[in-house]
């Protein structure tokens, strides 16, 4: 037992909305014991699959969030299988689920239901709109939740289609704040509170996530809409922000500010490999070293008067930029920018990822011997570090049912009602 | 009589927020939605960048107006300290001492240069929370590389999976991992400590590399890859697992052009009823491309023009309507205007408006998660740069009237 939340015992009967709130809680040290239904989780038949395993052991995704977790199968549509949840529940700190409303009333399963058995129960709910609410109902995946939040809608091109965003950002960030959520109840619990239950609605979890356009909607009564090449932070897609091509793959940079060492920053870069043109030079100099922020330029580009004049100088400098990053490979630009503090972001791919030295020397890749599956695996690490109490990979994610029978009789159920369970599920 | 308003579940737990910009301040604001008492510690010198950034007022000026700051920075109070002058060095210690969490995601840099590393900050108060957010950690090789979310969307991998083929990987038109993964991931982790310095007092510090934060949210195509499952591509609204899976452009009707809806079959029965009875093609069922999600997933090139199609001619809101009815995930896209105005948030109560002294009557983002016993939410708007130095330093640094003048001439509070 180590780890923040070694005390603490967590029944995990989410879909996948909610599978990172328990893998979140299991790397703080948790006992989680994932409750699925007779045939398993959806996740467990998710494309991609590992190699050589079969379904329903192979699914990736179920794989990834589900790791640390011990697996019970138990069928909450029967009696005796409903009976043993409720034991289950009694002797747990935290129940985190993903029923709509009337699945939980259809299960018996409610909120009510689940204090019954234990008053001071956590109990986390996470769906696509919350309990309460016209849409409380509402049937949610993951895009629905990015999209109706209005995080969509920024994302893609003018005129073209809105673009979700990938891996599951509608799922993640609502089992994020129910993780948050389910601490932040715990916590309290600890010193005397009460149990309580922890509700999250996907929509509202990203809505947050929308950057500026809530308040520029408020403020301003301006509706932003996508703007591909540009960005809110950079509307007229300046020289020296953005997403430039390189000899070997891209970088996304943003020099101009006043963050690290600038545009100026930038252009002695440049000038070291003979490509800053005549920048280092007068009025071009002194230009780029004092006036090369966002706000002044967009101010000379509105201004009658320096409009043609800099957008003359904003295009040279676009054009030598353009042919300097073309001239070196994306990795190079990146890691010796940054040593300049140019503000240089890799756009990495996973062969990037997987090997960066960055990542190597922390140390931060995990493998598990995951002998059921016949094979070890390599796990990303986890997303902070708790010098005390650090985070910890204990066990594979479990196959279907593994530990019901070990978990039944932890909560005092007799063999005979174990078997029977076993033989329902 | 009413009772009293329940309290807050972190109601007497301290945070000293050094942080700004986004990600930091937004772990901060979590903690203060929650009943922390929040102190921000700012300076003119280097000032949040948020509070000079836009949303303001039009024709407006000043730090104390930006919508982008006031969003993220609601429930804190406000105190300018210039931490890099002995005096104000000193000061901070007496709040690092008073705090139960630290909070900052500056650079390593800058943390060395306000002197609140690690080894002084746990020096002074043993079982302290302090949680250090540089970009990329405070170890390794490129512990000094820097940047803002939009660079973190680049170096998680986001960019290169994020839209669809034909365009260039430009990211998702926001700082994303500022404003969700990498804030609360922080707060995970430091409620996490809280508990453990609870029971045996013990304090610790927590490293959240961002860089890792965000690599974590985005860390299916990165498993998949290392371990023999093929390589993800850009692709767009599509998923691995699911088909049709994507947003649609339905008809435009007098009051909304460009209007899209999004939409996801989960299972074959969601297929079934889409095919057949929302879109009244019961042929699409027995089509041999389409039997299967196999087979949907292989055919999606000839599946989604075959849906797009027939989406063109509905009104959006009243096709959201009958997939809903039937069963089948979906939802309109939103813009911002839509989500402040949605009938089911204003039901709930989601976005919140709060008095602001120089902003006015403006609205918030609510807290990510609701409390049914100890209810979690904004009370205030987002402090004025230097609001509450001078209550502060009465009660908390213990400074006198005097003193106070003094070192407000020094520059030390301003």
């Amino acid at each position: 037992m180590s780890g923040a939340l070694a005390d603490v015992r967590v029944l995990d009967i989410t879909g996948p909305i909610g599978h990172y709130a328990g893998r979140l809680l299991a790397d703080l040290g948790a006992d989680v014991i994932k409750v699925e239904p007779p045939g398993g989780d959806p996740a467990r038949l998710y494309r991609p699959s590992l190699p050589g395993v079969e379904a329903p052991e192979a699914g990736l995704q179920f794989l990834l969030l589900n790791a640390n977790k011990r697996g019970a199968v138990l069928d909450l549509e029967e009696a005796r299988g409903r009976a043993a949840l409720l034991r289950l529940v009694a002797g747990a700190d935290v129940v985190l689920e993903s029923w709509r409303p009337h699945e939980a009333r259809a299960l018996r399963l409610t909120d009510a239901d689940l204090r019954e058995a234990n008053p001071r129960l956590v109990h986390a709910s996470v769906t696509g709109f919350g309990l309460s609410g016209p849409h409380a109902e509402w049937a949610y995946a993951d895009i629905v939740g990015v999209a109706s939040s209005g995080v969509m809608n920024l994302a893609g091109f003018p005129g073209g289609p809105p673009e979700s965003l990938p891996d599951h950002q509608g799922y993640h960030c609502a089992s994020l704040d129910a993780a948050a959520g389910t601490l932040t109840a715990l916590l309290h619990r600890d010193l005397g509170g009460p149990g309580q239950l922890v509700e999250v609605s996907m929509q509202e979890a990203l809505s947050i996530a929308q950057e500026t356009a809530l308040q520029n909607y408020d403020i301003r009564d301006t509706v932003l809409e996508r703007l591909g090449e540009a960005s809110q932070v950079n509307p007229m897609n300046l020289p020296g922000f953005g997403l430039y091509e390189c000899a070997e793959g891209m970088v996304y940079i943003m020099t101009t500010g006043t963050a690290g060492a600038g545009f100026a920053g930038l252009v002695e870069m440049m000038d070291e490999h003979g490509q800053a043109g005549d920048l280092k030079g007068e009025p071009h100099w002194s230009f780029i070293q004092t006036q090369m922020d966002g706000a002044n330029l967009r101010r000379l580009l509105t201004d009658e008067e320096s409009r043609e004049e800099t957008q003359r100088f904003l295009d040279h400098l676009e054009e030598l930029v353009t042919a300097f990053m073309r001239a070196h490979p994306a990795r190079y630009i990146y890691e010796e920018g940054q040593r300049r503090r140019v503000l240089v972001g890799l756009i990495a791919t996973p062969t990037d990822i997987s090997s960066d030295p960055h990542l190597a020397a922390r140390e931060w890749f995990l493998e598990i011997e995951d002998a059921a599956r016949g094979r070890s695996l390599r796990y990303p690490g986890f997303p902070f570090r708790l010098q005390a109490t650090p985070a910890t990979l204990r066990r594979p994610a479990p196959l279907l049912g593994e530990h019901t029978g070990e978990v039944l009789a932890e909560a005092g159920l007799e063999p005979d009602e174990i078997a029977a369970l076993e033989v329902t599920a | 009589m009413t009772a009293p308003p329940a309290a807050k579940p972190l109601a007497g737990v301290k945070v000293l927020d050094l942080s700004w910009f986004g990600a930091g301040p937004i772990a901060g604001r979590a903690l203060a939605a929650a009943g922390a008492d929040v102190i921000k510690v700012e300076t003119v010198k280097r000032i949040d960048g948020l509070r000079a950034m836009a949303p303001r007022p039009r024709g407006a000026r000043g730090y104390n107006l930006s919508g982008y700051f006031n969003n993220y920075n609601a429930n804190k109070r406000s105190v300018t300290i210039d931490l890099t002058t002995e005096r104000g060095h000193e000061l901070g210690l007496i709040l690092v001492r008073w705090a139960d969490v630290m909070l900052t995601n500056m650079t390593n840099r800058a943390v060395t240069q306000v002197g609140m590393g690690w080894e002084t900050v746990s020096r002074e108060n043993p079982r302290l929370v302090a949680v250090y957010m540089p970009m990329m950690g405070t170890t390794g090789p490129h512990r000094d590389f820097q940047g803002f979310g939009a660079m973190l969307t680049a170096i998680c991998g986001m960019n290169y999976l994020a839209g669809f083929a034909e365009n260039r990987p430009v990211g998702v038109g926001t700082n994303y991992p500022d404003y969700v993964v990498n804030p609360m991931h922080a707060y995970i982790a430091t409620l996490a400590a809280l508990r453990h310095a609870r029971a045996t007092g013990e304090g610790q510090m927590i490293d959240v590399s961002q860089d890792e934060s965000s690599v974590a949210a985005m860390s299916m195509p990165l498993f998949v890859h290392d371990n023999g499952g093929g390589a993800y591509v850009r692709a767009g609204n599509r998923v691995p697992y699911a088909a049709p899976h994507g947003a649609y452009r339905t008809r435009d009707t007098t009051d909304r052009s460009d209007r899209w809806v999004a939409l996801a079959c989960l299972d074959e029965g969601q297929w079934r009823t889409l095919a057949a009875e929302i879109c009244g093609h019961p042929e699409w069922t027995e089509d041999a491309r389409f039997l299967t999600v196999a087979d949907r997933l292989s055919s999606q090139d000839e599946l989604d023009p075959l849906i797009a199609a027939w989406a063109a001619g509905q009104e959006g809101e009243e096709l959201v309507r009958r997939l809903q009815g039937a069963g089948i995930p979906a939802g309109l896209v939103q813009n911002a205007r839509e989500v402040l105005e949605d009938r089911h948030l204003r039901e709930r109560g989601y976005f919140v408006q709060l008095e602001h002294a120089e902003a006015g009557l403006r609205w918030y983002d609510g807290p990510g998660w609701r409390m049914s016993e100890s209810p979690v939410g904004l009370d205030r708007a987002a402090p004025m740069l230097g609001e509450h130095t001078f209550e502060v330093a009465l009660d908390l640094l213990d400074l006198s009237a005097d003193e106070i003048a003094d070192l407000v001439a020094e520059g030390v509070l301003q």
